[in-house]
């Protein structure tokens, strides 16, 4: 539990200030950036006001071939997306790679979002994680993966150290903490890990259907502790 | 199966971290068609992972972005499926009906290999599937209404039928692929079957490669189920055969 740290913060809000930019302060994470939480200096406190178009219907222009849009997406969307494949396929080289697919698959199939599903953020996330899953799936396929039991400690301690910079970062990190530690070390391992339930059950040395269960009711944990829908 | 119901909705949780693989998968896939409850916590998962997902968040190297904008400028877009945003909902909370964009996509899906099987460039099928949704608003109902369930069931004599209904419209779509190839003679029809017995629903259209439908079924009655048989082409009044697939339609 440190205080955050200078390193990768407010990379979202960096990438996002671009001077002329109409789509500029996007809101990532929907009606959850109400605070602020950017930190870009942007009034983003509404989800349609100036500052803060939701990235719902930004996309609506990405699908109607609108570059500008799509930068702003980007902006948006690329830092999430290739630290969550990062953490997944580890291998820098070829995350950045698959990041630029996932990116590309949204400009390519924007027109398919349906917003009646769920948010911008999460169909984007969506994409990109299980495309790094897919990835290092194929993978193990060829190459039988090392299972070690490390990683849970090792991922809980990187999003405490490196990342949680913003508020928005600050609050996730806060919340996986009010997890048990069974809780978050199932759902680190599967999220960040990529790692299938049966693969996490293995790890923790726990029954499948505990794993199953603990999984659920962290997220659900976590959905409320962050006050998503 | 059955059995497995309450231990299937618990995967809920590893199902929107992708730690659902194998069999586990297209279990809980079937399981979540017909479960409502399941596609809203799954929405509601998946909106917290993403907040997982923000938490790892990385600066990409500043060139990737050109790199990717320029590689967008070289990649078509697909066009919207569904003459979307009648579907939307302003404001109001919508059930998640997270398989259906995939239902869609699915019947995109059959047609583009329809598509590839006839020589026929991709786009086009894809325009007459938007023209075909854009004419045939009944299908747009069902499978846009909230009460839409899908059933899939393999039919006798070989391949797979796709049901999609609604008990609010009293309707359904009915399409299928893999089916076995009949002679000139024969045709398949469908048959609504209820305890006053079985009223014709249609016949299916001659299918290219075993792809046959949609048909649009309407007046479904409580307690009906749905028979396929394989009838003289002329069609008949009542079933003359065993049915090649039987599907219950619930309440």
């Amino acid at each position: 539990m440190q205080p955050p740290g200078q390193g990768a913060g407010g990379t979202a809000g960096q990438a996002a200030r671009r001077p002329g930019d109409e789509y500029r302060g996007v809101n990532w994470l929907g009606g959850e950036q109400a605070d602020g939480a950017h930190g870009d200096g942007a009034p983003d406190s509404g989800q349609s006001g100036p500052g803060g178009r939701r990235l719902e219907l930004v996309l609506a222009d990405v699908a109607k071939g609108d570059h500008a849009a799509f930068r702003a997406v980007y902006d948006q969307a690329a830092p999430a997306v290739l630290g969550t494949i990062r953490r997944v396929l580890r291998d820098p080289a070829q995350s950045e790679e698959v990041m630029q697919e996932v990116l590309l698959e949204v400009w390519r199939t924007a027109a398919r979002f349906d917003p009646s599903v769920g948010s911008a953020s999460a169909w984007i996330m969506t994409l990109a994680h299980r495309r790094a899953v897919d990835r290092v799936r194929s993978e193990q396929r060829a190459a039988a993966r090392e299972l070690r039991a490390a990683t849970a400690t090792i991922d809980y301690d990187e999003v405490s150290d490196a990342a949680l910079t913003t508020l928005e970062q600050e609050r996730v990190r806060r919340c996986l903490g009010g997890l048990t530690e069974l809780q978050r070390e199932s759902v680190t391992l599967a999220y960040y890990g990529g790692y299938s339930y049966r693969e996490v059950a293995q790890l923790l040395g726990v029954a499948v259907g505990t794993v199953k269960t603990r999984m659920r009711d962290g997220l659900i944990r976590l959905r409320d502790c962050l006050g998503v829908e | 199966m059955r059995g497995r119901r309450g231990a299937l909705h618990t995967l809920v949780g590893a199902y929107v971290m992708d730690a659902v693989t194998g069999r586990d998968q297209a279990d809980f896939e079937r399981h979540l068609l017909s479960c409502e409850q399941c596609q809203d916590e799954v929405r509601g998962l998946r909106e917290a992972t993403a907040h997982l997902a923000s938490a790892a968040a990385v600066a990409p190297r500043p060139e990737l972005r050109e790199q990717t904008m320029r590689a967008s400028e070289r990649t078509r877009q697909l066009p919207p499926l569904v003459p979307g945003q009648s579907a939307r909902h302003g404001g109001g909370r919508v059930s998640a009906h997270s398989w259906l964009p995939r239902m869609v996509a699915g019947v995109a899906v059959v047609l583009a290999v329809t598509a590839i099987l006839l020589g026929v460039h991709v786009s086009t099928m894809q325009a007459r599937l938007g023209a075909l949704q854009q004419r045939d608003s009944a299908i747009t109902a069902i499978l846009g209404s909230h009460d839409a369930t899908t059933l899939t069931a393999d039919v006798r004599t070989g391949g797979t039928a796709t049901v999609v209904m609604s008990h609010r419209a009293r309707a359904l779509v009915f399409t299928a692929s893999g089916l076995s190839r009949l002679p000139t003679s024969k045709v398949y029809e469908l048959w609504l079957m209820g305890p006053g017995g079985a009223t014709p629903a249609g016949m299916l259209p001659s299918g290219h490669h075993g792809m046959s439908g949609p048909v649009v079924v309407n007046r479904l009655a409580p307690g009906d189920r749905l028979g396929l048989t394989i009838e003289p082409s002329a069609g008949t009044g009542q079933p003359t055969s065993a049915p090649v697939l039987m599907v219950a339609l619930g309440p």
